[in-house]
């Protein structure tokens, strides 16, 4: 199992003092491995699935890894609320095939999509046996297949940038990760004075709608076993 | 189940956005009791838009919470006639309002005014071009109305938003640093314009090198204080970034809210119910006038409210699906090509350039507002010679900085893999360093691009679906090829750009897509003209065959220009609340002969 993938590495990194160094800023809160605050709507088969596969997406470097931001945390917190239920969606029958410039046209609602999803997808390969590339090139030929497991990839590819980038609130962007990594201040914004000045710009820290200079106070929660 | 009959009102308002608000205020001022209908619910711009919460990128520019409800209503979507429509099940291409204020409230505010030639298309280019240079293949037509009839009326609407720019045309007069090409304009802009990044401030340079003759882009995002003629006090825009797909909780965007609906809500003859989902409109035994509409009301009880006049303010799309369930106007039928209301449905024409700068230019791209922007405007309308072009039309070229939010905005160079370490790396080299180029295109209308009911899906009421059937016309596809060239050539003329690259959602091999973002410029379907036979309303909004029906909005438009609508469909909203006032409700009768 590659060691970048796992929570509970970077977190027993972080609890004997070997150093966060990489991450070029600290994390404030280490929880330990033994973390049990339950999934809202994941299993922990599939939590490890999502985990595995939003890392291909966003693999840790200076900057954490998606799952290390928070992102499975704001997708299953996600898919347990109104946007996993299906709100802004409409679910009328029939569902016949279109094309896709006619866009969605499954019955499933995103949390349906998901378990579903998962469940087809974990049958096509074990992502926990693979080796980084493997993990890749599994998650590409999951998104060329004919199907749901398509549309399943697409939906998480999406779902990832939104957990990235979105406000803390929403338990992903864990301690401004994905702010801090392009540069966004947040949600605190008066640019009059700055904005035809046309210096080399010096962006303030990031600041989210709950005033939290260090990000939500909710850490990721410890992929158990490690992302797959 | 019984349908309550509610006591008579002179002047029924459906829709509270910039066109209903704005007839609610003007007629209610002329004598007319108003009762406005508005589906979605009060809210209201001190209260509801206030930052930081407000500035949630993923609740309201991804998850829609400002937008309308497509479990409620939504629309069938096709390219062509022997495809079958599926239904829009998820919102995408377009973002339509709902609620007080509708998609006024979440525009960027880009303030525009048709070219004196974009309103006489047809005869304008067969008097250039001679009479075949328009394809038998396009439906193009003239409005029916000149810029001449109609500028008091867009210098009245800039007024109300506060409008910030550089007039290029005043009575005539060329200025310096304006739009050279604009019709001439009876008063300068009352704000000045925008402040500008560096971004947009390279392309103007650039441009400017080239020849071309770049301007600030007119803006509803107001640059200092300022009291619209209506009384409503708005503030200077602090730049914040949440601007288009938010409402503005600094005062600052022009919205109907503060700029009309504050101004008009204690007034006697007005009257406004939210909630309140019209379902259809009824006609009188002879069918030659409206009586009122059936609505249901907050507890999902049906109303029907009879009125005298009746202004449909629904949005263009809404309007037209609206006519087609009451019947309403004859249909159009593709396969005659006779009947007008759905005839003529046109959309916008867009493509995106993207610069890379070099290290040494950082952008700060959240630092925006939605009309924040440089512009071109030498390859719009018939600004350029398309003699040898083999099409018509054009669009404005700028650059723009407005929405520089993490989630959205993720701009990587030609290329760059999908996702993954590189696209990554690629994101947060580049975000701080890009310059955002878009093609904003005209649409010609053609008879096969059209809107009707769909066969299969209805509504949350039990209504048939709207099934809109559009692809570009080829016309369209060569015109934005053309343009997004142009764009590239002043993209890489731009100072410290290392890298162009271009997407044309309107290329050769590629088909109108329903998903991703386009504009909320969906025009025509119920068209403005002079003849019957080929509009819905005569040349003052007054429907042909219901006389006491009037239509507002983009479904007026015979073909979209090359602008953002607003600014041109409420000049046409202010001139035929002028021609109500004057003439018809003195005497209710056709105000053109058929
Ligand atoms: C993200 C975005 C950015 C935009 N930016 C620009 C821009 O920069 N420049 C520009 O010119 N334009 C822009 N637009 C377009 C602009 O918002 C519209 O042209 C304008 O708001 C149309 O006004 P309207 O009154 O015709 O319709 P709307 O504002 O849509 O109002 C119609 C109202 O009618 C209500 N309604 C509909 N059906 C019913 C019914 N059956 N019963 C009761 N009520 C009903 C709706 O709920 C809505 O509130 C933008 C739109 C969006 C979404
Ligand atoms: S950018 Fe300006 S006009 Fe737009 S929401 Fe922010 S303050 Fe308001």
């Amino acid at each position: 199992m590659a060691k970048r993938f796992s929570r509970r590495a970077v977190l027993a990194q972080i609890a004997v003092g070997a150093g966060v160094a990489g991450f070029g800023f600290p994390i404030p809160h280490a929880y330990s491995a033994s973390d049990d605050r339950p999934w809202a709507f994941f299993t922990d088969d599939e939590a490890r699935w999502i985990a595995a596969v939003v890392d291909v997406f966003i693999p840790q470097d200076e900057f954490p890894s998606a799952s290390q931001a928070g992102v499975v945390d704001f997708i299953d917190n996600q898919m347990a609320t109104q946007y996993g239920e299906g709100d802004g969606l409409y679910l009328e029958p029939p569902f016949p095939a279109g094309v896709p410039e006619q866009g969605y046209q499954l019955e499933f609602t995103p949390a349906q999509l998901l378990r579903q999803g998962i469940e087809q997808a974990r049958q096509l390969g074990e992502i926990a046996t693979m080796d980084a590339t493997a993990r890749a090139a599994h998650v590409e030929e999951l998104h060329q297949r004919e199907g749901i497991t398509s549309v399943l990839i697409a939906e998480i590819w999406k779902l990832t940038r939104q957990g990235y980038f979105a406000d803390p609130i929403y338990l992903g962007n864990h301690d401004y990760a994905g702010w801090r990594m392009v540069g966004f201040p947040g949600a605190h914004a008066y640019y009059t004075e700055r904005v035809d000045e046309h210096r080399r710009s010096v962006t303030p820290p990031p600041r989210g709608i709950a005033h939290d200079r260090g990000g939500s106070p909710f850490p990721p929660r410890a992929i158990r076993g490690g992302a797959e | 189940m019984m349908v309550k009959t509610l006591p008579r009102t002179d002047v029924l308002i459906i829709g509270a956005g910039w066109t209903g608000l704005t007839a609610a205020y003007e007629l209610a001022h002329a004598g007319q009791r108003c009762v406005v209908l508005e589906r979605g619910r009060k809210r209201h711009t001190a209260t509801s838009f206030s930052a930081p919460e407000e500035h949630d990128e993923l609740k309201y520019a991804h998850r829609y919470a400002h937008m309308m409800d497509v479990k409620k209503e939504t629309l069938t979507i096709r390219n062509n006639r022997d495809q079958q429509a599926l239904p829009m099940r998820r919102l995408g291409s377009f973002l339509p309002g709902s609620g007080l204020g509708g998609a006024g409230i979440h525009w960027n505010g880009q303030l525009w005014r048709p070219l004196p030639s974009d309103l006489q298309m047809r005869s304008h280019y067969e008097e250039r071009y001679g009479k075949d240079f328009i394809g038998p293949e396009l439906s193009v037509q003239d409005w029916g109305v000149t810029y001449e009839e109609l500028e008091p009326h867009l210098d009245f609407f800039e007024r109300i938003c506060g409008a910030a720019g550089q007039a290029g045309n005043l009575g005539g007069e060329a200025r310096p640093g304006g739009n050279v090409f604009e019709g001439p304009r009876s008063a300068d802009y009352p704000n000045p314009p925008m402040r500008q990044p560096v971004s947009n401030t390279l392309f103007g340079e650039a441009a400017a090198r080239m020849g071309l003759n770049p301007f600030p882009m007119p803006s509803a995002n107001v640059t200092r204080a300022y009291e619209n003629p209506y009384g409503a006090q708005l503030h200077p825009c602090t730049y914040c970034g949440f601007c288009e797909r938010f409402g503005c909780g600094y005062y600052a965007k022009a919205d109907p809210i503060i700029c009309v609906y504050d101004r008009i809500k204690d007034h006697e003859n007005f009257e406004i119910r939210f909630d309140a989902q019209v379902l259809r409109i009824e006609k009188s035994a002879d069918g030659k006038t409206a009586t009122g509409a059936i609505y249901l009301d907050e507890n999902g009880e049906e109303m029907f409210q009879p009125a005298n006049t009746i202004c449909m303010c629904a949005y263009a799309l809404w309007n037209v699906h609206l006519m087609l369930v009451s019947g309403l106007g004859k249909p159009y039928d593709p396969k005659t090509r006779t009947g007008v209301v759905g005839r003529n449905y046109s959309y916008q024409t867009v493509a995106g350039v993207d610069a890379f700068f070099d290290r040494t230019v950082e952008t700060d791209p959240y630092m925006g507002a939605g009309a924040l922007g440089v512009v071109i405007d030498d390859f719009n309308g018939d600004n350029f010679d398309h003699s040898e072009l083999g099409f018509v039309g054009g669009g404005y070229i700028a650059c723009k900085q407005y929405h520089g939010r993490p989630i959205g905005y993720q701009p990587v160079p030609e290329g760059t893999p999908k996702w993954g370490a590189e696209w990554k790396r690629a994101v947060r080299e580049n975000y701080n360093h890009h310059a955002d180029l878009v093609v904003h295109g005209s649409s010609v209308s053609t008879p096969e691009n059209y809107l009707d009911l769909d066969p299969t899906w209805t509504d949350a009421y039990g209504r048939p679906l709207l099934r809109m059937t559009f692809d570009f016309p080829e016309n369209d596809r060569k015109m934005s090829d053309f343009m997004m060239q142009r764009a590239m050539e002043v993209a890489r003329e731009m100072d410290n750009v290392t890298s162009v690259s271009g997407t044309n959602l309107a290329a050769v091999d590629k088909h109108y897509d329903i998903v991703p973002y386009q504009t909320t410029h969906n025009v025509g379907g119920a068209v403005i003209g002079t003849n019957p036979q080929t509009s819905v309303v005569n040349r003052y909004g007054q429907m042909w065959d219901h006389h006491n029906v009037f239509v507002f909005g983009a479904c007026l438009f015979p073909q979209n220009l090359g602008y953002n609508p607003t600014g041109p469909l409420m000049g046409l909203a202010y001139w035929t609340l002028d021609h109500m006032k004057r003439d018809y409700l003195p005497n209710p009768a056709p105000l053109m002969d058929a």
